[in-house]
């Protein structure tokens, strides 16, 4: 499979990294990169990524036009993984929804970072203005990494989700305007 | 005077010739090109040769810097990265050599500045009052006298003015020939000739009239399935193809 693009960044510490959209093949290493994700982060997820049915139908059902997944891959495993959710039609056919996830020993190295820059600027090739993120109050670490890439919190929503414990926990609203991150 | 004003035309032969065509029709004194002549499409080498043809005054887009300088790429997304390092790798010494003798800016006849995203940034954007303010800032401080500035780099058409007072403003982009006060400033941008991204397909441009100063924004259909099938054969991304139809 010849992937459809890819470009080589550099993290904090100097490692290298290649950033390049989901392709089929991709199973296996997103299924080991998803099992090694903790359970406390995995709380955060919409799906069990710990199902290989649910990998499996990512991997087999890939439309770019709707979600844009975007991998970081240090050798030849995923480290990281950032997506771009698009509703094509409607009120919010403007917006896009950002997902990021990275492996524990990639936290604090600039990936994420990294993943969020790179999401916000394919917002403005798929002519997004707008990119929304949810992010739990308790995560500083998550909410600093998406104002570094331009987003602001925009409203706390107290006691909307449960947390591992099944503890209701605040949420942030965190929006980018893209057009305003080149200023 | 008549002046076209193009912009981003980003390897799009075919729209690129449908608007040399289209100007065929007027007698215009001087062809002005806002940068990015390359990237995203197919024919970057043939877009560079048709300028110089036509001995177009252009200056230097990003995408056109990064084609000529790679590290310049290196902060391009993967989309725009991919193409601009294809284009780089399809130019000739000589078309490359063009492309790097560009200036970033140009005043021209002492009284339009023309520059690609921000005139201090050909990476910048005017898309919001407060990068429109900026640049006019920018015009007032560095360039007192000038008051119109051509720019590019958002693909989409705008029109933005400073009045005696101050104020700035967007106006509406409409068909037909709009005025322009020449006690005000104006920051225009005739959208992309390439790439549109204004939810329609035809490539933009614009006839700008200097006495009295007046704008007529315009767009033109072209050959859309050539440009897709050009792209599909040099293996770009498939979604450079797509975009074009749907003018985003």
């Amino acid at each position: 499979m010849v992937h459809p693009y890819e470009k080589e960044a550099k993290l904090k510490d100097g490692s290298r990294v290649l950033l390049r959209p989901m392709v089929a093949e991709d199973r296996e290493k997103l299924m080991a990169f998803f099992q090694a994700i903790p359970q406390e982060e995995r709380i955060y997820l919409r799906h069990d990524v710990t199902d290989p049915e649910i990998i499996k139908s990512w991997t087999e059902r890939i439309d770019y036009t709707r979600v844009f997944p975007l991998l970081a891959l240090a050798g030849d495993r995923v480290v990281g993984d950032a997506t771009l959710h698009r509703i094509p039609y409607g009120w919010k056919r403007h917006i896009g929804t950002v997902r990021v996830v990275v492996a524990a020993d990639y936290h604090d190295r600039g990936l994420g970072t990294l993943l969020v820059h790179e999401i916000v600027e394919l917002a403005t090739e798929f002519s997004l203005e707008k990119l929304w993120a949810e992010l739990p109050l308790t995560a500083p670490g998550a909410l600093a990494l998406f104002r570094k890439a331009g987003f602001s919190s925009k409203a706390v929503i107290e006691g909307l989700v449960k947390d591992l414990h099944g503890r209701n926990t605040d949420v942030v609203i965190m929006v980018c305007d893209v057009g305003a991150q080149y200023g | 005077m008549k002046i076209a004003v193009i912009a981003d035309i980003h390897s799009n032969l075919e729209a690129f010739r449908a608007v040399l065509h289209d100007l065929a029709k007027e007698s215009v004194s001087a062809m002005v090109n806002l940068g990015d002549l390359v990237g995203y499409n197919a024919s970057p080498g043939e877009c560079v040769n048709l300028a110089r043809e036509h001995r177009i005054i252009s200056i230097q887009g990003n995408h056109d810097r990064a084609a000529v300088q790679p590290r310049f790429a290196e902060g391009f997304n993967i989309l725009a990265h991919q193409a601009v390092l294809w284009s780089a790798s399809a130019l000739n010494p000589e078309q490359k050599s063009f492309l790097d003798s560009l200036p970033h800016t140009l005043l021209l006849w002492d009284h339009y500045l023309l520059f690609h995203g921000a005139p201090d940034n050909s990476e910048a954007y005017i898309f919001y009052l407060f990068q429109a303010k900026k640049a006019f800032d920018y015009m007032r401080k560095k360039m007192p006298g000038v008051k119109i500035a051509f720019f590019g780099h958002t693909h989409h058409r705008a029109l933005w003015r400073r009045d005696v007072r101050g104020k700035v403003q967007s106006l509406t982009v409409t068909q037909g020939i709009m005025a322009v006060d020449p006690e005000e400033m104006c920051l225009i941008n005739p959208g992309s000739v390439g790439q549109p991204r204004e939810r329609q397909w035809e490539a933009s441009y614009l006839i700008f009239t200097t006495d009295p100063p007046a704008l007529e924004f315009r767009s033109v259909p072209y050959d859309l399935r050539g440009a897709q099938t050009k792209i599909r054969e040099a293996c770009l991304p498939d979604y450079l193809a797509e975009r074009l139809a749907k003018g985003v």
